[in-house]
């Protein structure tokens, strides 16, 4: 899944609707929505450089959006093991227990 | 059998309340308890002067002694008079370190202060507040002698058991000139000689030591005249004021830890007042079944408690408009705004809690003991030191790394605060997604699992006797209930709108000033308790008083003597001999239990170990109480001064109304049945 492309010199992101949006429209949701792919699945982004975005807005939020999910991306192993391991024991004891 | 009593202060420290001792007191407990040898143990001070004024004063051996205070629990170090001078020089050391209430030393420092602990006597608490902890009492088993118990209960469970320390009972008394109930906690030894050497010699034999000196553990002393009980099930008779009721007061008055079931206290008098009280008092007692219950959902409620997740959007709101904002006004980028620093994210700190946990976990296997031999099989316990090793260092690094990255993140915030002074350029508000990602996982696992804890289910059931207690998880019915158990003065109606919501729910309760949020844990799942009868039916009122009879007598394990009045008189036959007699048969077993009874069905049906036969009696016109007692075998029964009763007489005509009506009960029966 790509969540970040770059298409004739513009950033681009996934929408909620699997289609892409330019980078400067993305909103609070989308980001966040971005954020809980990139930790849960396998992503791939577009690498960013100053040469394939021509448009300074573009620019600057592409830059920025792709270095927060790109380190997202790195902890998504540390993030897999501490969600697996939140409450555990309370969820298993709760949960676990058989109906008399 | 030497009679001992080696915990005695005679000095008012920092940890008495404030005595008068008066060596007339200690000489007539000497002589009245018949003493062989007592020691002097004050806390954390031995005081020579008075020792020695001690010893002159008294014609029994005396030993120097103290009762050092261990950051883990208290312990007597008794010395012979031969290691005085040595002696006196350590217990001085220890009482320069212990001057205040809430100072003590630990057993390290202890051990070096003693430290050839094989010269003394050696008794830790061990069934007596403050206990030695069992991790420190392993570093100095190897000296110690004994261990102090403070109840004939204790006493005897403790000596049943191979792997417990030999049990002593000492009074723990301090010699008040206003003393006015002697001592009645002392123990026999089977010692020839009385020195300190001797007397380790014996106690290292479980064998040695008793509670009593004829009838060894079978019965201990019970009132500073001598009287004594059995250590199993006493059964006390009479007429009617012919003090068995006071004689139950005064062990109730001069015993700790007593349960005493009284007369009429469990027959209920209106019923629907009685019922309310009936259920806050299972509630009450269920309390702590209920609090370990939800201490998991407690845990994870300290958690989640401080996750705002509507902050936390509006945190990822900020850093995007900022973001858009800097975008657009990409054109007023100066000097100050390029710079690299200025839109720079932080590091990410993470905590290495995994890496604790595994640490720890390869050191519970590398310490263990118990299973030490079968962990051996499987794994070489080098490999397993070298592998904590490795991964401490790894901990180290990763700490020492977080540090810096935390020292630099300090750098980055005040060098972005210093740019974004100088520009008119909008610097991008910093969000750390990763937590904000979290945060929403936490407060998911916690609605699933409240909503677990909602869903109505039979958490645990309870027998005693014929009654079952059930224990029932599941949702709150309205905002009446959560007031109940809040006992907080706050209307829930607003609030309770939410409970199908768990986490809106609980910001209206944190937002609450009146709630302490430690509790708020209790308003999230209604825990409650239900007695059905042998037919699985909810009980009726006698029921209830049966119950309670019943778990009164169950709640007496948790005390070290047992006494009960008249339990017919609120119960018939039937119960009492199918539930009631059995119970106190049991308990007897472990502890000391006294019922007075006027009943045959208690009295004769019980099977008691002791029978004491209470008198009122006329001596030349002065009226005396008297107390005879001897085995249900024996044929007479004795009194302290010497007298004796029938046994077969005084038990018919205290259970059967005498020899005449048994007879004749017998005989009409007899008639009934043909």
């Amino acid at each position: 899944m790509k969540l970040l492309k770059i298409e004739e010199t513009l950033g681009y992101y996934l929408n909620k609707e699997s289609g892409y949006t330019e980078i400067d429209k993305i909103t609070k949701e989308d980001l966040m929505r971005l954020a809980d792919l990139t930790l849960e699945n396998e992503v791939i982004f577009d690498e960013y450089s100053d040469e394939s975005i021509k448009n300074h807005a573009h620019q600057i939020v592409y830059k920025s959006v792709f270095s927060n999910l790109k380190n997202l991306e790195n902890r998504r192993q540390e993030f897999k093991d501490e969600v697996s391991r939140l409450f555990l024991s309370e969820y298993e004891r709760y949960k676990e227990k058989p109906s008399k | 059998m030497k009679k001992i009593d080696f915990h005695i202060h005679t000095l008012v420290t920092v940890r008495d309340s404030a005595f008068v001792f008066d060596i007339e007191t200690l000489k007539r407990y000497v002589r009245e308890a018949s003493l062989d040898a007592i020691a002097i143990t004050n806390h954390d001070i031995f005081d020579s002067n008075q020792f020695e004024q001690i010893m002159n004063a008294l014609d029994i051996v005396v030993f120097p002694g103290i009762e050092v205070s261990l950051d883990c629990g208290h312990v007597l170090i008794i010395s012979d008079m031969d290691n005085l001078p040595s002696f006196k020089d350590k217990a001085n050391q220890i009482s320069r370190k212990i001057t205040r209430r809430e100072d003590c030393i630990t057993i390290d420092d202890f051990k070096i202060i003693f430290s050839d602990l094989s010269k003394y006597l050696v008794i830790p608490h061990y069934g007596k507040n403050p206990a030695i902890s069992d991790e420190d009492l392993k570093k100095i088993k190897s000296s110690v002698s004994a261990g102090e118990v403070d109840s004939a209960k204790k006493f005897i469970r403790t000596l049943k058991d191979e792997a417990k320390l030999t049990p002593v009972l000492f009074s723990d008394a301090r010699i008040s000139d206003r003393l006015v109930n002697l001592p009645i906690r002392q123990t026999f030894i089977d010692c020839g000689e009385l020195s300190l050497s001797a007397v380790k010699e014996c106690l290292r034999d479980r064998t040695k030591v008793a509670l009593t000196q004829e009838d060894g553990n079978k019965l201990f002393p019970i009132f500073d005249n001598g009287q004594k009980l059995s250590t199993g099930l006493n059964v006390l008779i009479g007429d009617r004021s012919s003090g068995k009721t006071f004689t139950l007061d005064k062990i109730n008055e001069t015993n700790e830890g007593v349960k005493y079931i009284k007369q009429f206290s469990l027959v209920q008098q209106d019923n629907d007042a009685c019922e309310r009280d009936f259920n806050s008092r299972l509630q009450k007692n269920k309390s702590q079944f209920t609090e370990d219950y939800l201490s998991g959902l407690k845990t994870v409620l300290n958690n989640v408690i401080n996750i705002d997740l509507e902050a936390n959007d509006r945190l990822v709101a900020k850093h995007v408009e900022s973001l858009l904002k800097s975008a657009v006004e990409a054109h007023r980028k100066d000097e100050f705004s390029k710079v690299v620093l200025f839109d720079a994210q932080e590091f990410n700190i993470t905590e290495s809690n995994a890496l604790s946990d595994l640490i720890e976990s390869v050191r519970h296997i590398i310490e263990n003991i118990e299973f030490g031999e079968i962990i051996e099989k499987y794994v070489d316990k080098e490999s397993l030191k070298r592998l904590a090793c490795e991964l401490m260092e790894l901990l180290w690094k990763r700490q020492f790394e977080s540090k810096k990255k935390s020292y630099v993140n300090n750098l980055i915030r005040d060098i972005k605060k210093s740019l974004k002074m100088r520009t008119s350029a909008a610097q991008v508000e910093e969000v750390d997604l990763y937590r904000m990602v979290i945060d929403q996982r936490k407060v998911r696992r916690f609605e699933k699992i409240v909503k677990f804890l909602q869903t109505e289910k039979t958490i645990a059931d309870e027998n005693i006797q014929e009654y079952t207690i059930i224990a029932q998880k599941g949702p709150f019915a309205g905002a009446g209930e959560l007031k109940t158990v809040s006992g907080a003065r706050t209307a829930f109606k607003d609030v309770f709108q939410l409970y199908e919501r768990p986490y809106d729910y609980l910001r209206a309760l944190v937002a609450k000033e009146e709630l302490t949020p430690s509790e708020l844990y209790k308003l999230f799942v209604k825990i409650s308790y239900r007695i059905l009868n042998k037919d699985g039916f909810e009980v009726s009122g006698g029921e209830r008083s049966e119950f309670r009879l019943l778990q009164e007598i169950k709640d007496a394990q948790n005390y070290n003597i047992l006494l009960i009045d008249e339990p017919e008189s609120s119960f018939d036959n039937m119960f009492l001999k199918s539930d009631v007699n059995q119970l106190i048969k049991e308990i007897s077993q472990s502890m000391p239990v006294v019922v007075v009874t006027h009943n045959s069905t208690v009295g004769a049906s019980i099977g008691a170990d002791y029978v004491v036969y209470a008198s009122k009696e006329n001596d030349g016109g002065k009226v005396v109480y008297r107390l005879y007692a001897g085995h249900p075998s024996d044929k007479k029964l004795v009194s302290l001064d010497g007298k004796t009763i029938s046994n077969y007489e005084k038990m018919l005509n205290s259970l059967e109304a005498g020899h005449d009506t048994y007879a004749s009960r017998g005989v009409g029966y007899e008639a009934i049945k043909n």
